[in-house]
């Protein structure tokens, strides 16, 4: 392959409206799970709640063959999913390491098991309802622009409103600010007046909303099906992005960007049929993350001094 | 006026009240469980016969039983080693990989006519059993050194790192180590190298014996020697340690060295003594189960043999409920994780004692001590 191909724009359009495909569900869990590791409570759990929330919304727009129905199905599952899971966090103040991969198992079991018990050996359609690509009249026509910003579903650009939102939340409610104290200093937090654990519950919740959406983007947007494997890997995409953004909203966007790029980039080489190993791009990424919150630049002070910790009142 | 639940100040940590709420925990996981074989219209106590029948009750599934706990043993080894020193990893999928890898490799190199030529036996086994522990400890030591020298999470380092490791293992299959054929896989190891198996009839490999050996070594090390007992000071309290004159730094550096090379030979028991040559997806999560199997152990290296195996057991007759019931057994799954979180939310009762006077009268002055600490009252879990 020439330089002068991979320069083609057909090729950088090809690539960049895959990127900003592919970054969606995972940078709409990482905004979620910033809330979660705001107020100090990693939550790994994110990748069972995303499969299950994958899973709920495959079998609704299945059955009913509507999406939104599909969307807030899913949503409602990851709350639930999340409600034990904060209980377990917060209340039974349980190692958040163990509970959150232990309920990846969980959550495999019951996806499996479920998807088995409703479908049996049904023939299945090529595919359910899905969300379609947006045409937005001029400006989808853009050169360039055009296919990769304004060609991609709703759930896009929900999940970009939805990343502003968070950082306003974040950074300019009272709300935001109670969080981050749980988050840094959750016996300071206490000692003001705020509820602690009630903030961490909350901001577990949210954690669990975005990422059943995340499921449902998965399926509702890309792929149409559902496999046990469908979500494997973005809940743990999602902390990376969550800490390559510096648990900062904003960031996370660039952060889901450039994972997205590299996954993409890797497909598009595949089939252009370059000789760059694809594995060195997919690597790229986690090898990044690693060396960001290895401390080797001194970006130990922006994780939330409190992650981890459950938090006992004295 | 006294309660029936009287809150105590400490958990009650008695062999007695651990084993109680333990098994506790596992009886409320099997009867949630049941409620999904009613759903398939099996009788519960049936569908638990059927799945312990194969793997405890026929030597052929005992064989399997044992193949999947070898290295579901060895990463659980792993894990109280690292887990008891303080240090959270994560990363037994990548050391498992990266093991794996470097046993294949070996095991290619001794091939007839391949670089190295055939090895003796014993030769073999000991150099892939040293190549596989370094590589493992390699891979993991450097995320102790992270953790030790410069303060990054373990726990996100050591998850991220797995990817980076499935990602080398895909490379190597699909690249310089891939044989001629549609698949991503090595070619088959030379025979020769093969774990040799220790039942006949059965495929049960001598990767067990490794397990039952490394969880010998490691009480040994944990209860008996000085550096397992400046290990466990480190995981206890870091600033008691330092005080004491342990260099926590290296303690860490040692315990993921250690735990790592421990996921590396899980790997070359998987890859030596079951698939008999390398291909991507090897791993199938099995770093996660171990884990979990540490876990159920409460990071005991004795108890994790019996535990492996029992999970390696259900896990042989799962899938034989599946091929005759039409069970899935994907079921096992949701047993095996229940089981560890039902454990970890009855450890709460054991913050509690039950107060047998005031169940009669509701005026009792005088609480009495509780000897199991709260055991009762499980039903809750």
């Amino acid at each position: 392959m020439s330089g002068a191909q991979i320069l083609s724009s057909a090729f950088l359009v090809t690539w960049f409206a895959a990127s900003v495909r592919l970054a969606g569900p995972v940078l709409l869990a990482a905004l979620g799970e910033t809330f979660s590791e705001r107020g100090g409570v990693l939550n790994l759990g994110i990748e069972g709640t995303i499969l299950l929330g994958a899973l709920a919304s495959f079998l609704v727009s299945l059955f009913t063959g509507m999406t939104s129905i599909a969307l807030l199905v899913a949503v409602i599952v990851g709350i639930i999913a999340s409600v034990f899971l904060a209980w377990m966090y917060v209340t039974v103040k349980a190692s958040q390491v163990v509970t959150g991969l232990v309920f990846n198992v969980l959550a495999l079991g019951i996806a499996s098991t479920v998807y088995r018990r409703v479908l049996g050996d049904a023939a299945l359609p090529e595919s359910i309802a899905m969300f379609h690509p947006i045409h937005i009249r001029h400006l989808s026509d853009l050169p360039f622009v055009g296919p990769v910003l304004f060609g991609q579903t709703i759930l896009l650009y929900v999940t970009l409103a939805l990343a502003v939102l968070a950082n306003f939340v974040l950074f300019r409610t009272h709300f935001g600010l109670a969080l981050r104290a749980s988050g840094e200093n959750p016996a300071a937090a206490d000692s003001a007046g705020i509820s602690v654990d009630r903030i961490r519950y909350v901001g577990v919740l949210i954690s669990g909303a975005t990422a059943g959406m995340a499921g449902a983007y998965v399926v509702l947007a890309q792929v149409g099906l559902f496999r046990e494997a469908i979500t494997s890997g973005e809940g743990f995409i999602a902390l990376a992005i969550v800490i390559f953004g510096r648990w900062n909203p904003l960031k996370a966007v660039g952060a889901a960007l450039a994972f997205g790029a590299c996954d993409a980039l890797q497909l598009s080489l595949q089939v252009f049929g370059t000789r760059i190993p694809a594995q060195l791009l997919l690597a790229l990424p986690y090898v990044v993350t690693i060396l960001a919150i290895s401390g080797l630049f001194g970006s130990k002070a922006v994780q939330p001094a409190a992650l981890m910790s459950p938090y006992i009142k004295e | 006026m006294a309660k029936v639940f009287e809150r105590r100040l400490r958990p009650a940590d008695s062999p007695l009240a651990v084993a109680g709420t333990t098994a506790l925990a596992l009886v409320a996981a099997m009867i949630l469980t049941s409620f999904l074989f009613l759903s398939y219209g099996a009788h519960p106590l049936q569908a638990y016969f059927a799945l312990f029948r194969e793997p405890f009750a026929t030597l052929r599934g005992f064989g399997y039983a044992l193949v999947r706990a070898s290295p579901l043993a060895l990463i659980a080894l792993g894990t109280i080693v690292s887990w008891r020193s303080g240090l959270a990893y994560l990363g037994f999928e990548g050391c498992f990989v990266i093991g794996a890898a470097a046993a294949a490799w070996l095991a290619l190199l001794t091939a007839p006519g391949a670089r190295l030529g055939p090895l003796p036996g014993a030769l073999f086994l000991t150099l892939a059993i040293l190549v596989s522990f370094a590589a493992g400890g390699a891979w993991a030591g450097i995320v102790g050194v992270v953790r030790a020298r410069l303060g990054g999470s373990e726990v996100l380092i050591s998850l991220m790192a797995n990817y980076v490791a499935i990602f080398i293992l895909q490379y190597l299959v699909s690249g310089p180590l891939r044989a001629p054929g549609s698949l991503p896989e090595t070619r088959q190891l030379p025979r020769a190298t093969w774990l040799p198996f220790i039942l006949p009839g059965t495929r049960a490999h001598a990767g067990i014996l490794l397990a039952l050996t490394a969880a010998a070594l490691v009480w040994v090390l944990l209860k008996k020697m000085p550096l397992g007992y400046e290990l466990i000071v480190t995981g206890f309290n870091q600033l008691a340690a330092r005080y004491a004159g342990i260099n926590v730094a290296r303690r860490l550096v040692l315990a993921a060295f250690l735990a790592g090379g421990l996921g590396g030979l899980a790997g070359t028991v998987e890859v030596l003594g079951s698939q008999h040559r390398l291909m991507d997806g090897i791993s199938g999560g099995v770093g996660f189960v171990g884990i979990i199997v540490a876990l159920l152990a409460r990071l005991n290296p004795i108890a994790v043999i019996p535990t492996a195996v029992l999970y390696g057991g259900m896990s042989v007759g799962a899938d034989a409920m599946q091929r005759r019931a039409n069970i899935p057994s994907s079921i096992t799954f949701i047993l095996e994780s229940l089981a560890v979180l039902l454990v970890l939310i009855s450890d709460v009762l054991r913050y509690y004692r039950i107060n047998p006077s005031a169940l009669w009268s509701r005026q009792s002055e005088a609480p009495t001590e509780g000897t199991s600490g709260g055991t009762l009252g499980g039903a809750s879990g």
